[in-house]
């Protein structure tokens, strides 16, 4: 639905419409054609810009800020990242290309901003994948006894809460957790993972698979830690 | 063709993730239904990995989101 707008620029009052397609918005910052100064015209555009930024941004920032929690592991550093990321996002709103999936380009962008400023503290895996078997928390509860045919959240996840799952989140090396954030957040099949993250899709596949073991075992031992396995499992 | 319990164990990620052909789906599906400790198997892990899901998806977002990131839009265009 379009929405009018009164706005005034460097003194030039203008009603324009949004959502009026690619033509509107050119014929927008060439001024329609009147004729106003350079430094109104560049700042009439600057406006129009960030209005359609404002627009598309607002409804894909709770996920923006999900997806960067998950990430850097808590909040502070979530905040500042996807305001960071919002900013370059805004500096090159001219490169992206109106009609395309605007979420995807965000997420595409906070990816990057988050894997430079990890470039110098990369985290290792706590454990050697090798060492971490598929379906590992099905294999540690039939290897400690408890039924399996009860559904995983009463073994144990009823009482992992968010902050535990971020926290073994937080504990996989970055090139994962990128993988499985998007993944299991924004539902992104593994072709769209492989779009943003700009790496093949077999990469997707193998890293996904190795982060939900990662994942898994991770989630365990803080279960174990904490004393939320059943009495079966604890020792 | 059908699938035995190894072929079927190798497809499990991407049967979860809807990510095989149609055919392969087809196979696996038909193997789950006339095993009982492979459909075990899948149904604990494909829980396992519903709950992570939801519990990334849960986490409160703050209520100044919006006006925090535009201020900071704001803030770098000198408004």
């Amino acid at each position: 639905m379009n929405a009018l707008a009164s706005r005034q620029v460097s003194g030039f009052s203008l009603n324009f419409v949004y959502g009026g397609g690619d033509a509107l918005r050119q014929s927008l910052r060439a001024g329609f054609g009147l004729s106003i100064q350079d430094g109104q015209q560049a700042e009439l555009a600057r406006m129009i810009d960030r209005e359609e930024f404002e627009r598309a941004l607002r409804p894909v920032l709770p996920l923006a800020y999900r997806y960067c929690l998950n990430l850097c592991g808590n909040s502070d550093d979530a905040m500042e990242l996807v305001q960071e990321a919002s900013i370059s996002a805004f500096r090159a709103f001219h490169q992206f290309e109106s009609g395309t999936n605007f979420k995807a380009w965000l997420l595409k962008i906070l990816t990057n901003q988050f894997l430079m400023s990890r470039r110098a503290q990369s985290r290792q895996p706590a454990q050697s994948i090798e060492e971490v078997p598929e379906l590992y928390l099905y294999r540690q509860a039939r290897r400690f006894g408890v039924s399996t045919k009860v559904d995983p959240f009463e073994l144990l996840l009823d009482k992992v809460d968010g902050l535990a799952v971020r926290h073994a989140m937080s504990k996989l090396p970055d090139e994962y957790v990128v993988v499985a954030v998007l993944h299991f957040l924004s539902e992104s099949s593994y072709d769209d993972c492989a779009q943003t993250l700009d790496i093949p899709i077999g990469t997707v596949r193998s890293r996904l698979h190795r982060a939900r073991r990662l994942l898994q075992a991770s989630l365990w031992q803080i279960a174990e830690e904490r004393g939320y396995l059943p009495n079966e499992v604890a020792r | 063709m059908s699938l035995n319990c190894e072929e079927t164990f190798r497809r499990f990620q991407d049967y979860i993730d809807r990510e095989l052909s149609e055919e392969e789906m087809r196979l696996v599906r038909e193997h789950l239904e006339s095993c009982g400790m492979c459909a075990e198997e899948y149904l604990f892990e494909d829980r396992v990995l519903r709950h992570i899901r939801k519990f990334l998806a849960d986490n409160e977002v703050p209520a100044d989101l919006s006006e925090r990131v535009f201020g900071a839009l704001d803030r770098d265009s000198g408004v």
